[in-house]
Order: C-alpha cells, then structure tokens, then sequence
C-alpha cells in the first residue's frame, strides 16, 4: 500500500519515471501473454534474423576462400614465373565472386524483411494491446476518471504503448538476437583459430562494461534533460497562455529572464549527455582498437610462422567488426527496455484496476422488470415507470468525509425534484450514485423497486436522459452528437426532438445544418447553445428519467429563452432530478430537496417551504423577494 | 538551402568552440586512418617473416594512435556538439522574446499548439539537421579526401570503382524519399488522432458513460488503432527499403573491393597489405558518407522548420512606441475615448465601434452586452494590447503617445479566463511588482480581495503553491486572486474584465465594496455578463451585439428604459442563482 503511494506521488513529480526495477521478468512474463497470440510473427521475424546472420557469416567466409585460394595462389604462381597462365586461378576467382553477388543480393533483400518484418511484429501487438487498454479504461467507474489527468491517461494509450513497440522490436527481438549473433561470431571465431579468439574473448568484458557503465550514466543525464525540457516547455504554454497577462503587467523582461533561466538549466543538462557521450564513443573505439593490436600481435606471430593465412586473418577481422557492433548497441537496447519497463507498469496498473461499480454476481438473469429488459424484450419504452426512491444513502469519495449522510427521498413517475444547495453541499453526488457512476456507501437506491446494483449498466443508462451543466460535445458533427450512436434514435425522433426544443433554427443557422462539423470540445459553441445541444441529444432518446444540471454561467436571452422552453418539454410527464439554479425551475418542481454539508435539511415544495421559514425561506428572502413582483 | 544558410552562419558565430573544435577533426581522422595504415604494412611485413619484438612495437604503436584518435574525437564532439546545444538555446530565446513582444493582434490569431511547435519541434529539426550536420559534413570532407587520397596512390582504378555503389546509393535515396514522407505523415496524423479520440472520450467520460456508449467508442477507437497500424505497417515496408538500399551499398562497395583488389593482387599490382587497408578504410570511410546521406533526407523538414521559423521572427508588433514618447509623471485615471473602433484580423465586422464615453478619474464604469459584443476588446484595447482606431487618452494625452511603461503601469488588469501561473500565491500576486511582497502586503491584499479566510486554509500560506503541481483553486478563487495581483499595483485604472462571474453574489457584493473602498479615487472599468456587478457604476455602456453602443446611462436610467438592458436585468432578477445557501 504504501509503496503503492510512493509510486503515484512519483508519477506525479516526474512524468519520465523509470521502471522501480532494472529488470522485471514478471513484467516480460506478462508482456508475453500478449505477444503469444501472435507468435507467428515473431516466429517470423526470428527466422529471417537467422538467415541473415547466417548470410552476413558468408561474406568473410567467401574472402577468406577466395583469397587465401586463387588470389594467393594465382599471385605465388606468378611470383615464381611472371608469364605463368593463371587462367584456371581466375575463373575459380570469379566463381568465389559469383557466389558473393548471390549472397548479396539476399541479403538486401532480407534487410528489407527484417526492418518491414520486425516492424509490423511490434505493431500488431500493440494495435491489440492499445484497444485493449482503452477497452477496459472504458468499463471502469468515474473515481478511476476523477483522480487521473485527463493528459496522463492520454499519454498511457499512445506514448506508453508506444513504448512497448520499441520493446517488442529494438528491445526484446533484437536483444535476444544479439545475445545470438555474440555467441554466433565468438563460436565462430573459436573454430577460425582458437589464440585469436581467446584474446578476444578476453577483451569482450571491458567492451560490454563501458557500453553499461557509460549508459547508466546517460540514462540519467538524459532523464535529467527530459525533466528540464518538460519545465521549460510548460512554462512557455503558460505564458503563452497568459500573454495579455504577462503584456497588460509590462513584465515581458522578467518573463524572458525566466525563460532564460529555464534554458539555462536545460543547457546544462544537455551538456552532460553531450559529455557522456564524447567521452563514450573514443572509449570504445580505444578498446576496440586495442583488441585489434592484440589480435595483431598474437595473430602476427602466427601468420609469420604460417600457422594463419592472410585470408584467415581478413576473415577474422570481418568477424571482430561484426562481433563489436551489437556489443557497442547493447547499452541502448538496455536503455530501450528500462523505459518500456516503466511504461509496461504504468500500462499494468491500469489494466490491474478494478471497476467497483460492477453488477453484483454477474447481470441478473432473473429480473425480468422491464427497466431490465434487452431493447428487443422491451415492448413499450413507457413500461417502465421511473420510479426512484434514495434510502438511507450515504457516500463517501475516499474513505474520508461523507459528502452525503442518510439521504432519503423519492422521486414518483413524472415527477420533478429540485435540488437546491451551496457548492460542495452534494448535489453533483446525489447525481453520480443515480447514474452509477459510484455505488453508495451505505443505504440503497431504487428504481421501481429494484435495487440499482441488479440492473445490466448499460440497460439501466439507456434510460436516462443526462444535461449536464457544462456539457460535452465531441468532434464530429452535430449530428453524430445528438445521435450517438443510439439505435432507438433515428431521423424522425431527432427531428421531434430538435422541434420541441426549439433547437432547431438554432441548427438551421449552422452552416451544413446537422451535418455542421463540431470542433474539439464543442469550443465554437456558446455554453447556452451547448446545453441546449444537450437537451435536445436528451430527448431524441425519449428518456424515462431525465438528470438535469442546469448552467449557471450567464447565457444569452435568445439562447436563455429556448432552454427554458426545452427544460419545461423534458421534464414533462418523465422523472426528474434537477440540480437548480434558476427560479423558475424551483417553483415548477412537484418537490424540492434542500442539501446542506452533506445532510437533506429541508423538502417539500416552494409553498411549504416558504411557509416552513427555514434555510430555503431565508435564501429565497435574500435574494429573490425583490425579484417576485416581476415574476 | 539559402534559407537554412542563415542558421547555420548562428552556428558559425561560435568561433571560439568550433575552431578547435574543426582542428580536432582532421587530427582524429589522422589517428584512424593511421591506425590502418600501420596495420596494413604490418601485415605485408609479416609475409616476410618477422619476431615478437617486432609485433610489440606494432602493438604500443597502435596503442598511441588509439589515444591519439580518442583524445581528439573526444574534443572533437564535445566543442562542436556543444555549439549546436548553444544554437539552439540562443534560438528559443529570441523566438521567445519575440512571442512577448508580438502584439495581442498575432496572439488572438495563432494556436497556442502552433506557436509552441515552432519553439520546440521546429528548433529541434534545424538542429538535428544542422548540429550533425555540420559535423558530420566537415569530418567527411576531411576524411573522405584523405582515405580517397590514399587509395588513389595504392590502387587508383580500385578507388575510382568504389564510388559507384555511393552513387547508386543517392539515386535510390532520392527515389525513396516522397515514399518515406508520405507515410511517415500518415502516421504522424493517424497518432494524433488516436490521442485526440483519447483525450476527448476522457474528458467526456460523463457523457459517454451516461448514454452508455462504451461499446460505440471502444469499436470506434478500435477501428483508429487499425488504422494507425496499417500506416505504421506501410512506413516499416518504406524504412525496409531505404534500410536495405543503404546495407546494399555498403555491401557492394565490398564486393567491388574484391573484384577490383582480387584482380589486382594476382597481377601483383597491390601489396596484399594494401588490400586490407582498402577493407579497414573503407569500414571508416563509408559511414561518414551514409550519415550524409541520412542527413541531406532531414533537408526538406528542415528547410520547411526554418521558413516556420523565419516567418514568426518576421512578425512585426504593429504596438511600437514613438520615438519620443510623452511621459506622466503622476496619472489621474481619467480615460476619454471618441469614436473608437477595433477589426480583428479577417472579421467581418469590427469587435466595436463607435464608443464615445468619458470616465473621470475615480469613477466607475460598467460595460455590459451580449456574448460577441466586443467588451473584452474593448478593455484590451485600453492598455494598448491592440490599437483601435478613434481616439483614446489618458488624462487627456493619446494613448499612441504615451510610453507604454506609463500608459500599461497605471492599469490593473483582471483577465476574463483568471490565467495563474503554476507558482506560489505569493509569486502570483506579486506577479506585476518588482519588489517581492511581504506577508502585511499580502494580508492586506487578501483582505481585499476576500482571500483571507481561503488563504488561511493552504497548508503553506502565502507560499502555497497554486495549480496542477500544488492547490487547485476553484473558479472563485483564481478570480480573487486575479484581483489581488492586479491591486498589488496599486494601480490607477482597475480593469475587470467578466472578474467576478464565479464569484457568488454575496461575495460579490462584499467584493465591490472593498473595490470602492480601497480604490477611493481609482479608476474602475468593470465588463461584466451578470449586470449585479455594475448597478452601482457612476455610468453604464450597453454594446449591442453588432459592436455598436446600445445604450448609455447609470442603472436606474437603463433600467426604465425599454432594451436589452431592462429585459436581462429583468430576467436576471427572475433566474437568480441559488447557489448560496448556507
């Protein structure tokens, strides 16, 4: 638990987190279960890394033939006799060299293969893995929504998967193979000439151990890098953000100087890695030249004493190039699975999380009330009655304060209940348990006697009709906003829908009418035009239950008299919970609820509270007696 | 390449790095090449038989050129890569100046998002291009030369033929390029699609968990990930193909080294330690050349990257002040505009115009209308953030003649959206003063602002830090606080523009109040959608929704007069929130 905490409190502080351990078999393990289904393709891909390390080990074979056979040969006949025919040395010659075009040309074509094929290997995992991930993010309940930021949960479905590509294909596949190709070239030398393998084979340690040592050291420099450079950037979207701030105060300079001090700061950090690296690549190429001098010495006494030919020695020499490389890489690769370790975690944890709003024991099959029923099972949408009882429900977001204690009320068939309330005194709670967005903590909710837990989710939400008070409009276009995908909502319900509230010349207006596009977030749209939108989305379902979150944000009286229209026709013979805030609303309402910190204080309707002279009577004295002579 | 020139002259400037940090190049190359040549006479010299002193020698030689070729390499990268770092600092700087002197004008037309590219990925492109490049280029017209020199004098046919496989290479680059753009912008696009469908599906999860649409957009987000991976499959094919094509060069350059070597060793025309120097040097002389290669890929990016550049460097902020600005020594706060007007840049209509209105030192001025009807403007364009047309002064002197630190110091400006920087409550009030603020200032400035009680509650006070990282505050409060940084100031003019939509009425009031009561003899501009806010000004302008000047009087005058400002009074009357209880 608490290691869990420690692990959220980092990812807050530093988006680049690194995995908590260097390396994590039960995190491949994991990541295993995700590639098996398609095995063939890395099946695949190991296949035509094979080929091609056995063709790459063809071409110093074939030099070293054709050397140390017809060239040398050829050379030594001429050497004793200048005029010597050498006609049978050449064509052996050419035939050595035929076979290398041959061997070439495979190999351009499996290099082809193995970019394309490695390629698609990782993205076919990860294609799955990123449904997958957003498929279950989809089922989870609201607190997993609230807690997180929008942008990290972004970043888990694209970079983070992303990541894992990198795993799958310069990490796992290609590290594996390296460890292959090591093994490969050193046998391969072993059976070349075993002297000068063995001095290889010694200088190899010092080789792997600068790769280590030297990217331990820039993984984190570079991380260093990252951080800063995620500070200064964020602090140029903040100011850019605030320019008429930052003008309107005359603090242009300081700003600079600000900014200055944040590219500084990446400065420095860049000039590390910068240093790291200078000194890195000279290292190894020390060492690498320093196993060739050995290989010299050792293999010179040999080739002086004729124990090695000279097409031995080339050969070989082509093997220590090829042995080098993957061990210069090595550190990366290592790098490359430290980073798609820690976005795997991050990937796991939610893949880990529970929804714990879930149907209790499985969907009940048993419940035939109608609000339960499949679309199809269901013959009349009006069957169901909307009747919603609150018993004794209490709530609590995380184990802490209760923002609801022993709420009881009802809302009967066609009725309107008005919830009226400071901020933070309930009121969006008592609309997330109806939804289900949360189960209450304590108590129960009802709808037509049956406990909300025992209703199929997305059957119960089918029946509601939801405003909310800044409501959300995705991109795309007014139509597909108001329809969403519903099968109960076709052109004549819209249409309906869009007449009775007074939405429609507002869509007339738009050019392209309902198939006006609709851009991020619904920003071309005033908040008005946006819950009128949203009305209109609410009623082309012919909802049983309507959740009504009335905006507050100032509206213009155009806009302002369409949704009071629109309200009056969705309320209208349908059951509904209104957070109010405008006064019209409340004196229509059959009941109204007043919350305070938590608690339901007073209810009844307008009348009775008003005669009751408690909290209601109080607030409505302040602030609207001198608006009733107009009303 | 004529565009790109003038950022690599940036590079250029930096003589007191890169001129040793050139010499360092062709003494590395020395090194390495050294290295080969020893090795290769070695090997001849075997041939005719030679001891293990001898050997040791070769050894401790090649050795000493190691370090030799190390120790330069390293200077080397360190000066030379070290500029570009410097490059590309001394760019975001001057790109970032320029953002905070480009007037309001280039900022209200240009997306945040754009504008931010250019500063990162823009940069980063030019130096990615250049700082390699540069490099890269200069190690190679080094040490190509010289490897070539050198083979010439071994064997000049066989150095002759081995440039073909590096032209073959170019062609087929050049042929594979347009493949490799195009799909690596198909995935570029299809990636940002999936994070926009991401982002929007978390930022909605209400809605669409309330209509139950999981299912609809699990299918539709399934159907973007196909996509995508498609792309990515598509760009693999095109990255295989250049990925060969470079391998197939490198490859034949080898098999022409045996044709031509093999050829040449059996008509004794090269020594056999020869041959290996053509196989060690052209291990080393080929990856220059393909990194140059890679490098003259990333030109068209680049040069796309600069021109970006180039043209927000080109912006020029119309807001200049005269050369000779008039300077005021102590501001009244009496504003006076006549017939003023202001277009945006591609709009049909103006935001406003014809607003005649005078404002006396020390009174209120409220400005009200419709959503559209250009009240944010219109205080923008009081502090000169644009420049309207008509006439606007400040104490009698034109606002166009006034230095911009007196006209722009007299004002305290409250942003309709509360921008707060993520910093502490302290910084952020003290955000318009040049002395940092103690903690009676700021208890006072709170007081004001009706903060205290919130203050009071921050685990760390003043010191509080405020937004993602630390406290979120609600809408209210950032309003507040907004206001106290503007008081901070102490300003003449107080401009609020919609400062107090999410502040509830009682406070309101409360608020106001204190305005008036601390800004005895200030100036105060309030825009304002909830018309509480300015039923007590001295004198109300009504902006219709065309920009024009509705109406003009105090509230009891408006308020009798039919219009749009009895109508919402009206309504705002009936529909009042209800939000306060308690």
């Amino acid at each position: 638990m608490s290691t869990k905490a420690k692990k959220k409190e980092s990812d807050d502080l530093d988006d680049d987190l690194v995995a908590s351990k260097a390396w994590d078999s039960s995190i491949l393990r994991r990541l295993a279960t995700y590639a098996r289904p398609h095995a063939r393709h890395f099946v695949l891909s190991f296949a035509v890394l094979i080929v091609l390390f056995g063709l790459d080990l063809c071409g110093p074979w074939i030099w070293r033939h054709a050397l140390d056979g017809p060239v040398l040969a050829a050379r030594a006949a001429r050497e004793a006799d200048a005029a010597a025919d050498v006609g049978a040395y050449t064509s052996e010659f050419w035939r050595w060299v035929a076979l290398y075009l041959g061997v070439l040309a495979l190999s351009v074509f499996f290099r082809y293969l193995e970019v394309a094929q490695l390629n698609k290997t990782g993205q076919v995992v990860i294609a799955d893995l990123r449904s997958r991930l957003f498929a279950h993010m989809q089922r989870l309940d609201l607190s997993f929504f609230d807690k997180r930021p929008t942008g990290g949960l972004v970043t888990r479905v694209t970079s983070d998967v992303e990541n894992l590509n990198e795993m799958f294909t310069s990490g796992l596949i290609t590290l594996l193979f390296d460890f292959v190709k090591v093994a490969g070239v050193l046998g391969f030398l072993f059976w070349l000439n075993w002297r000068l393998a063995l001095v290889v084979l010694a200088g190899t340690p010092f080789l792997i151990g600068v790769s280590l040592v030297f990217r331990g050291g820039a993984r984190r420099a570079h991380r260093a890098v990252r951080a800063r450079l995620s500070r200064m950037n964020g602090y140029l979207q903040e100011v850019l953000q605030g320019m008429r701030v930052v003008q309107m105060f005359r603090r242009e300079e300081q700003v600079s100087k600000r900014f200055g001090a944040h590219l500084a700061g990446y400065l420095e950090a860049n000039l590390r890695t910068i240093f790291l690296f200078a000194l890195f690549f000279p290292v190894i190429d020390f060492v690498v030249s320093a196993i060739q001098g050995s290989t010299l010495w050792t293999g010179g006494v040999h080739i002086s004493g004729g124990a090695l030919s000279y097409g031995e020695f080339v050969q070989f020499w082509f093997y220590v190039a090829m042995l080098v490389s993957p061990i210069r890489e090595l550190g990366e690769r290592y790098n490359v699975l430290q980073s798609a370790f820690a976005s795997a975690e991050r990937i796991f944890d939610i893949l880990d999380t529970q929804s714990r709003v879930v149907e209790r024991d499985g969907p009940d099959a048993e419940l035939r009330a109608p609000l339960a029923l499949a679309p199809d099972e269901l013959a009349a949408r009006d069957l169901v009655a909307g009747h919603v009882r609150f018993e004794h429900v209490s709530f609590s977001y995380d184990a802490g304060v209760e923002v609801l204690t022993d709420v009881s009320f009802e809302i009967r068939p066609g009725e309107t209940v008005a919830v009226v309330g400071a901020t933070g005194s309930g009121k969006t709670t008592l609309v997330n348990l109806l939804l289900r967005f949360y189960d209450p903590s304590a108590g129960r909710i009802t709808i037509d006697g049956v406990e909300l837990g025992r209703y199929p989710l997305s059957r119960l939400r089918r029946h509601f009709g939801l405003v909310l008070q800044e409501d959300f409009l995705f991109a795309g276009t007014v139509r597909e906003n108001l329809v969403m995908d519903r099968p109960e909502v076709d052109d004549e319900s819209l249409a309906e829908a869009l007449e009775t509230s007074r939405a429609a010349d507002v869509i007339a207006r738009l050019p392209g009418g309902l198939e006006a596009k609709v851009a991020e977030r619904g920003a071309t749209f005033s908040t008005g035009e946006r819950q009128l939108f949203a009305m209109a989305r609410a009623l082309a379902g012919d909802p049983r239950i309507v959740i009504l979150d009335e905006a507050t944000a100032s509206i213009d009286s155009n806009t302002e008299a369409r949704i009071e229209a629109a309200t009056r026709v969705l309320l209208q013979g349908r059951s509904a919970l209104v957070i109010a805030h405008r006064l019209s609303t409340v004196r229509r309402a059959d009941r109204i609820l007043v919350l305070h910190k938590g608690k339901l204080r007073e209810s009844g309707t307008h009348d009775e509270l008003l005669a009751a002279n408690g909290i209601y009577a109080r607030l409505y004295a302040l602030q609207f007696a001198e608006a009733e002579p107009a009303a | 390449m004529k565009r790109l020139w003038s950022y690599f002259q940036r590079f250029l400037r930096h003589k007191r790095e890169l001129v040793p940090g050139f010499l360092c190049i062709p003494l590395a190359q020395l090194g390495d090449v050294m290295v080969t040549i020893v090795i290769g006479n070695t090997l001849d010299r075997l041939r005719a038989g030679s001891d293990t002193e001898f050997l040791r020698g070769v050894f401790l030689t090649i050795l000493g050129w190691a370090v030799f070729k190390g120790v330069f390499r390293y200077l080397q990268r360190w000066w030379i890569v070290a500029v570009s770092r410097y490059v590309e600092n001394e760019l975001k700087q001057e790109l970032f100046d320029q953002l905070t002197r480009l007037s309001f004008r280039f900022h209200a037309r240009s997306r945040s998002g754009d504008v931010v590219s250019r500063l990162t990925s823009d940069v980063e492109n030019i130096r990615m291009f250049l700082g390699p490049g540069v490099m890269y280029s200069l190690g190679a017209f080094v040490m190509v030369p010289a490897s070539m020199a050198i083979l010439f004098t071994l064997n000049a046919p066989l150095a002759a033929t081995m440039a073909l496989p590096l032209v073959l290479m170019g062609l087929g680059m050049k042929a594979f390029t347009p493949r490799l753009h195009k799909w690596s912008e198909a995935v570029q696009e299809s990636i940002a699609d999936l994070s926009s469908r991401a982002q929007e599906n978390f930022s909605g999860i209400r809605v669409v968990k309330g209509y139950g649409r999981e299912d609809q957009q699990i299918a539709r987000f399934e159907a973007a990930a196909l996509r995508n991976r498609e792309n990515q499959v598509q760009l693999g094919h095109a990255r295989g193909l250049t990925h060969a094509l470079t391998h197939a060069a490198n490859d034949s350059t080898f098999v022409v080294i045996l044709i031509v070597g093999g050829l040449a060793l059996i008509d004794r025309t090269l020594a056999v330690g020869d041959l290996f120097k053509f196989i060690d040097l052209t291990f080393k002389v080929f990856w220059p050349i393909i990194a140059l290669g890679w490098i003259a890929g990333m030109y068209p990016r680049a040069a796309a990257s600069a021109k970006r550049i180039d043209d927000l460097l080109a912006e020029r902020s119309e807001i200049v002040e005269r050369p000779d600005p008039v300077r005021l020594a102590d501001v009244r706060g009496a504003l006076r505009l006549v017939d003023a007007a202001f277009t945006y840049d591609g709009a049909a209509r103006p935001a406003f115009q014809g607003v005649t209105v005078d404002v006396p030192a020390g009174t209120v001025l409220g400005v009200v209308g419709p959503t559209g009807s250009g009240k944010s403007t219109l205080l923008l364009c009081l502090g000169r953030l644009f420049d309207a047309q008509g006439s606007l002064e400040l104490d009698g002197v034109p606002m166009r003649d006034l230095s911009l630190d007196d006209l722009r110091g007299a004002l305290g400006y409250v942003p309709q959206d509360s921008f707060l920087f993520s910093a502490t409550w302290r910084e952020n009030v003290g955000f318009g003063v040049d002395a940092p603020l103690d903690d009676d200032r700021l208890a006072e400035l709170a007081r004001v602002a009706c903060m205290t009680n919130e203050v009071a509650t921050f685990p760390k006070g003043y010191d509080q830090l405020i937004g993602e990282r630390g406290v979120t505050l609600s809408g209210g409060q950032r309003q507040r606080t907004c206001i106290a940084r503007a008081l901070a100031r102490d300003p003449r003019v107080l401009i609020l523009d919609d400062a107090l939509s999410a502040v509830d009425t009682e406070t309101e009031a409360q608020l106001l109040e204190n305005l008036r009561h601390a800004g005895r003899g200030r100036t105060v501009i309030v825009a304002a959608h909830r018309l509480s806010s300015v039923i007590r000004a001295e004198r109300i302008l009504v902006l219709g929704a065309d920009g024009r000047v509705e109406a003009q009087g105090t509230h009891a005058e408006l308020a009798a007069r039919p219009g749009w400002y009895r109508d919402t009074w009206r309504r705002q009357q009936k529909s009042q929130e209800l939000s306060v209880l308690g």
